[in-house]
């Protein structure tokens, strides 16, 4: 029972899937579905005692700095435990999903997301960050193009470039710390980062920002992912709008708050947040696509997480992780419910959804309600994360941002309820027979009836958000524990 | 106008780079992680090659993760290029003379390629390079003999294999020790091929490792006709 399972045990299975593959098609598929159950179980019963206090857990024998590290404390404890539940939902959701050959690569893809993902949330040492970076995103180009279409490889090879660039510019900002401090632990590099010279720690933040922006989906540093989002197989767009951005967010923002917490780098935060938002928002109204739409308003969603990031008090970062957890949940049931409604009425344009809501009720009612939730309506759970990030942002004093939160949920609202009225209101004739498989309805009932009560009683959720606001925010904690202080 | 945006922030840019590497203390000797890796590897790992004793032992975790990343190209590779029915390499025969000098240096390659990984702890190189070494063995055929084939379902055995090697050693040191990848074997005596306890035994599986996967990677893109 320790969080190093968390990495080791999908990679063990990515790499015993090929021999699993030489005996039966059926446990290949079986497999990554045993291992998100024992990982989620393992996540909900460690929870409490990471909650409490931070587990740091060495590797290889050598105490920090001079190991690698892994540090679960509440954040880590919360995100790892939402990866491994949504991870086991999209598996669920898949599991009938019609996926091109060779299907034992897919879930060997799929299994080693799941480990960068975990390991970028645990990991405590910079460069073992960088090497979850490369695992997640590499499985991620890999993934786009699995399809093996024009467009797939064009949006996959975009993202390859993209990602080229962030990883080395990231790996270049490892090295000039590591130049100037001789050392790579999280924690004993937030302890040091104070010799380093101010033109060197800004040049530094320039490179950390562009590396991890990137696939946080930042702006002006987004253009890969509305075409990877539309192009991957449905159940993928739910694990980079479920997943993958949740551990680059985490990780961009646990440096920013260890290494350069000053109320500068935090006000330019906000900014880019906002622009982020409202570019989102106004290029997910021209969409014609609906995956495409969903990503742009994925990436929407982040630069609302970004803000509540950058307004950097308790109570903020409170409703940022909060947002991070329904977002999570939503943005995976809206990809579930597209990636239906497109499979049924065979073509990925909005304008093809007419009438879908009377011939496929139920995958177009998980629609619905998963647009309703996102908007932020009560009482779903997407109106209490927003109710609270427009609180601590006007508790701060910052206006103008709260404002413009408004307008782009307007905006939102416009363009998810043009989709749900094309559901139910126009009239098409032609009717599908295929059905959706059960296995996906399942999944996506499972995210129903989470949002549903998370709506109903937040506090369930919110109760655990205060020891995780406070571990990003409390530096000399992370620390003290981070280097047996 | 943007072109005129564009080289003030270059201009910009250009200048913190060069200011941040000017700052660097090159020279200065090595200080922090890096001098207590040179003063006590051997103590600490049995390893006299303090490299491969950073790589495979302080940082064994990460060289998991790189392992772990090529394994991810070879196999995204042979998810985007797949094909049911199956693809011939395009090359022609080589001259008889070049066919004939391969057929006699392809078993040496192979042979130095082994050396280098399995002296890992001991002599420059280890499993990345003999591993890499090997595959060059094996392409040197594929170039010279239109004809040579691989086993691919023997090569993602050894892949396999090889990795869940690597997970079971850091799991044996969870288990019999107290950290994952811990060294629980002796480290018997410094500079003997018998020595510096799991180092080898991850070596020898990340070479097996690699010789397959980069086999298998030059394999799927030099079939390319129909």
């Amino acid at each position: 029972m320790s969080p190093v399972h968390f990495i080791a045990v999908p990679l063990f299975a990515a790499f015993l899937i090929p021999l699993i593959g030489k005996v039966s098609k059926e446990l290949v598929k079986i497999i990554p579905g045993i291992v998100l159950l024992y990982l989620s179980y393992l996540s909900i019963s460690l929870f409490p005692i990471g909650v409490n206090r931070p587990i740091v857990e060495i590797i290889a024998g050598f105490n920090p700095p001079f190991g690698i590290t892994l540090y679960y404390g509440p954040i880590a404890a919360f995100l790892t435990t939402l990866i491994t539940l949504v991870g086991f939902v999209i598996w669920l959701y898949s599991y009938k999903f019609i996926i091109r050959e060779p299907t034992e690569k897919y879930y060997m893809l799929f299994m080693m997301l799941i480990t960068g993902s975990t390991g970028i949330v645990l990991t405590g040492d910079i460069f073992n960050l960088f090497v979850f970076f490369e695992i997640t995103s590499i499985a991620a180009y890999s993934l786009t193009a699995f399809l093996r279409d024009r467009d797939g490889a064009e949006a996959a090879f975009k993202y390859l470039l993209i990602g080229s660039f962030a990883s080395t510019f990231f790996l270049l900002a490892i090295a000039i710390i590591y130049a100037n401090i001789h050392t790579l632990n999280l924690a004993d590099i937030a302890s040091k980062i104070k010799d380093i010279p101010l033109t060197t720690r800004l040049f530094i933040l320039i490179l950390i920002i562009i590396g991890l922006g990137i696939e946080s989906e930042m702006f002006p540093l987004n253009g890969w992912a509305p075409d990877a989002y539309s192009q991957a197989p449905s159940p993928v767009g739910a694990v980079f709008g479920g997943i993958v951005v949740k551990a680059a967010i985490y990780s961009l923002m646990r440096i920013i708050f260890l290494m350069f917490h000053t109320a500068d780098v935090l006000h330019f935060l906000v900014v880019m947040g906002v622009i982020t938002l409202l570019i989102a928002e106004m290029s997910a109204m021209k969409q014609q696509q609906i995956k495409r739409m969903l990503a742009f308003s994925s990436i929407g969603q982040m630069g609302l997480v970004i803000i509540a990031f950058g307004v950097g008090t308790e109570p903020s970062v409170r409703a940022a992780m909060f947002q991070m957890f329904n977002h999570a949940l939503i943005k995976s049931l809206l990809f579930f419910a597209a990636g239906y409604l497109v499979f049924h009425s065979g073509s990925k344009k909005i304008s093809a959804l007419d009438g879908l809501g009377h011939d496929k009720p139920i995958t177009s009612f998980f629609f619905a309600f998963g647009a309703l939730a996102i908007i932020g309506l009560p009482p779903f759970s997407g109106f209490w994360s927003k109710l609270y990030i427009l609180l601590s942002v006007a508790d701060a004093g910052l206006m103008v941002p709260v404002v413009l939160i408004l307008i782009s949920s307007i905006i939102e609202a416009v363009y998810y309820l043009r989709v749900v009225s094309r559901l139910y209101f126009y009239k098409e004739e032609a009717t599908d027979v295929r059905r959706t498989p059960v296995s996906g309805l399942v999944a996506m009932g499972i995210l129903t009836v989470v949002i549903l009560i998370v709506g109903f009683y937040p506090n369930l959720i919110l109760h655990w958000m205060t020891p995780a606001a406070n571990d990003l925010l409390d530096k000399a904690a992370y620390i003290k524990f981070g280097l047996f202080h | 106008m943007r072109k005129v945006i564009a080289i003030l922030l270059l201009i910009i840019i250009g200048y913190y780079s060069i200011d941040t590497i000017l700052k660097i203390p090159f020279g200065e000797g090595v200080k922090g992680v890096g001098k207590h890796y040179l003063e006590s590897t051997i103590k600490e790992t049995g390893a006299v090659n303090s490299v491969t004793a950073i790589v495979v032992s302080y940082r064994g975790f990460d060289t998991l993760g790189e392992v772990t990343v090529l394994f991810l190209a070879a196999t995204g590779l042979g998810a985007i290029l797949y094909d049911k029915k199956g693809k011939k390499r395009s090359l022609q025969n080589a001259s008889l003379i070049v066919k004939t000098s391969s057929k006699i240096i392809y078993p040496l390659i192979a042979l130095l390629g082994a050396y280098v990984f399995v002296h890992g702890h001991l002599t420059p190189g280890g499993g990345f390079q003999g591993g890499a070494i090997i595959a060059t063995g094996v392409l040197l055929m594929f170039i010279s003999y239109r004809s040579f084939e691989t086993n691919h379902k023997a090569l993602s055995i050894i892949e396999s294999l090889a990795g869940m090697t690597f997970v079971t050693i850091g799991f044996a040191g969870l288990i019999y020790g107290t950290s994952f990848l811990q060294n629980i074997l002796p480290f018997g005596i410094p500079g003997e091929l018998f020595s510096a306890g799991i180092i080898p035994l991850i070596y020898v599986a990340v070479g097996f490792k690699v010789g397959a996967e980069l086999t298998a990677l030059l394999d799927n893109l030099l079939k390319t006709i129909k």
